[in-house]
């Protein structure tokens, strides 16, 4: 799976989004998409998920324009926290549900998935009374039973403890190595200079650093080190 | 076969949640037998034109109650953006639209099944055998309702002052299947031959079949961004 | 050099809607004769006719600016059909309000649930309904998308309910004063047809001169949105 961004602009009234955005995502990538609270994070990744229409430019899935249509066949995910969950359905019905419209295995090992979230003892709980960290191992449980081939995830760290942490990122680190492509949009720089394997720094719509971790680790860290907000960890 | 499959997931999904959370039917039946009262302090319905008055009051009843459950049909999906979720997923968005309407259907459909009798009963009318008649008018009006609804509803969702309006767009573009219905059951109940109620019917059935087939066609533009 | 042949044509579309007008006015309040039934108050007839088809012509350009919009994405569709529906929810206000003129002497009423009439005013809810449903969503593409939607679904509904109206007039009343399938008069001078054609091409430049403008509107908008745009890039 490749993914071509091409001079992509989204722009909201009088204002610009995404402007002209140029990246190619291939499979097996896991990249981090930083940047300031308002650089566009958000825009670019309903985008990628065909959720939002480019005011401009356009994105190829393997050559072919990409939309909502393209989107929907090879199957693209989404994880942020706390959303696309039925509060009043419970974790079990969740999975599920998105199972069958999916078209999964009905037999898929559902049990499995909750217990390997640290959630088998919630199995039928509403998920409205669940914790934000709990919503969110949910979420992890959700994608790893669909497998989406496009994982975009959505400032997750905010509301996970330790282990969640560790699941999320073993279960991004198992997307990218079966071939999947993963895309997470973070304000911790620090634990996505970690696990990404390449950085893209995002300021007002435009991308303004865009490198592999291997190429040049200076300037990944000194670009990624000028867009993290104060007093966060950096990795030495 | 998946479009189907699909769709009748989301009707269960919504069945669920609506038992769970409580929010549409409860008040829609509330609402129809209140409004019953009201009509009755505000015409003074005697029993003589009862049965006359019955189409329209019944119909009104049935658009007040309608429009209020149509304010709570997407609400689950605007919580935690789930409509999202169901965007990105491998499902038809015909199948969503049809899972709403129908939810919406059933909704209203339960609601008949109680309010008609109830007006029955409280106004006196004795023409029980042709209540199931008046039901099947009702329930094919209903279709049509839900169908627009549902489409006026999902195209509001991110409008100002959604509550005003969605009444605003449905009303008038739902006439044709008012009309039919109520000359419908108007026939019905005067024991009217066939040949003048039959028309209406076969009208409302087309309406219906109008109604649907351009849902289907638009609700990809709907839902999109 | 292109916006100025196009102010100079719409100056002259402009210069001729008002030399139409005057000689509409002209034939259809002198030259044509007083009906022989109604008198002088049939003259209202030659901006009645005029202006209701007027009006169904602004719904029908709404209806295909909605189609290629879905279509084509461009905005300028949307653009023209808003600016329709704007004009035609004037068109057709003005001609409910002239036939209440005319149906107070004739009829004795300013109102009457006659098929046309009740056809007429569902309309003017319906494109009501789509210029507040415009106003009211924020997002541009948005209320493009919608008011789109709004404009097919509403111009297909038209038809619907002109025969659900019409076959409840028919099925259950009296025809009314007005027949629905009969002009109100029965022998028409060559003068009446003379005056009425001119009005109606008095009329139809109006209508797009009046477009025009409100195109012109519409594009600077989008222009000085552009340019804020381009401006903040």
């Amino acid at each position: 799976m490749h993914l071509q961004i091409r001079r992509l602009s989204k722009a909201y009234g009088t204002a610009w989004a995404l402007r002209d955005i140029d990246l190619q995502l291939g499979s097996g990538e896991c990249i981090a998409l930083l940047g300031p609270n308002g650089a566009g994070k958000t825009t670019l990744i309903k985008t990628l998920a065909g959720l939002v229409r480019p005011t401009s430019g356009e994105i190829l899935l393997d050559g072919v324009k990409h939309s909502g249509e393209t989107a929907r066949r090879i199957g693209i995910g989404i994880l942020a926290p706390g959303d696309h969950l039925y509060d009043q359905l419970t974790a079990e019905e969740n999975l599920k549900l998105f199972l069958a419209l999916y078209g999964g295995d009905k037999r898929a090992p559902i049990g499995d998935a909750l217990a390997s979230a640290g959630l088998a003892d919630w199995a039928h709980e509403y998920v409205g009374a669940f914790s934000s960290g709990m919503k969110c191992r949910l979420s992890i449980a959700k994608w790893r039973l669909l497998d989406p081939r496009l994982l975009l995830v959505d400032e997750p760290y905010g509301v996970l403890d330790g282990a969640g942490v560790k699941l999320l990122e073993s279960y991004l680190s198992d997307v990218c190595r079966s071939g999947g492509l993963v895309v997470i949009a973070t304000h911790d720089v620090g634990r996505a200079a970690a696990l990404c394997s390449r950085a893209v720094i995002l300021k007002r719509g435009r991308v303004v650093f865009d490198e592999a971790k291997h190429a040049s680790w200076d300037s990944f860290f000194c670009a990624v080190g000028e867009f993290a907000p104060r007093g966060e960890a950096w990795p030495s | 076969m998946a479009f189907l499959r699909q769709a009748a997931w989301l009707l269960w999904k919504d069945l669920l949640l609506e038992l769970r959370r409580r929010e549409s039917l409860i008040a829609m039946f509330f609402f129809g037998a209140l409004l019953l009262f009201i009509f009755n302090f505000a015409l003074d319905v005697e029993r003589a034109k009862a049965t006359e008055m019955a189409p329209g009051l019944l119909w009104l009843a049935v658009v007040f109650c309608g429009t209020l459950g149509l304010m709570q049909l997407f609400q689950p999906e605007r919580e935690n953006h789930c409509l999202e979720a169901l965007l990105i997923a491998p499902v038809d968005r015909a199948a969503i639209f049809v899972a709403k309407a129908c939810f919406n259907l059933l909704l209203m459909a339960l609601v008949e099944i109680v309010v008609f009798p109830l007006y029955w009963v409280l106004f006196s009318v004795t023409a029980w055998d042709r209540l199931p008649l008046v039901f099947l008018y009702g329930l094919l009006g209903t279709v049509g309702f839900s169908v627009l609804g549902t489409l006026f509803s999902a195209l509001t969702l991110s409008a100002r002052g959604r509550e005003i309006l969605l009444p605003l767009l449905i009303l008038p573009l739902i006439i044709p299947i008012v009309l039919a219905t109520i000359r419908g059951m108007d026939a019905i109940l005067r024991n009217a031959e066939l040949a003048e109620s039959l028309p209406w019917l076969n009208m409302l059935i087309a309406f219906d079949v109008i109604f649907l087939t351009a849902g289907i066609l638009v609700f990809d533009w709907v839902v999109e961004t | 050099m292109a916006t100025k042949e196009l102010k100079r044509s719409r100056g002259i579309l402009g210069s001729l809607t008002l030399v139409f007008i005057a000689v509409g006015l002209y034939f259809g309040l002198v030259k044509a004769p007083p009906d022989a039934n109604q008198g002088d108050l049939q003259r209202i007839m030659y901006l009645h006719i005029p202006s209701i088809l007027t009006a169904y012509l602004s719904f029908f350009i709404v209806f295909v600016g909605s189609c290629m919009y879905l279509w084509k994405r461009e905005q300028r569709d949307d653009i023209l059909a808003r600016s329709a529906a704007e004009i035609g929810v004037v068109f057709t206000a003005l001609t409910i309000i002239e036939g209440s003129i005319w149906g107070r002497p004739t009829w004795g009423v300013w109102w009457t649930w006659d098929a046309r009439l009740t056809l007429t005013a569902i309309l003017l809810i319906i494109f009501a309904g789509y210029l507040m449903l415009r106003s009211l969503i924020e997002d541009e593409e948005r209320g493009a998308v919608a008011g789109a939607v709004l404009g097919i679904i509403g111009f297909l509904d038209i038809p619907l309910i002109h025969m659900s109206v019409y076959w409840w007039r028919t099925l259950h009343q009296p025809p009314s004063i007005l027949r629905p399938d009969k002009a109100p008069w029965e022998n028409v001078h060559p003068a009446m047809l003379t005056a009425l054609a001119l009005n109606f091409v008095a009329f139809m430049l109006l209508y797009f001169y009046l477009l025009s403008l409100r195109i012109r509107v519409g594009e600077s908008e989008a222009k000085a949105q552009r340019a804020v745009l381009e401006g903040t890039a």
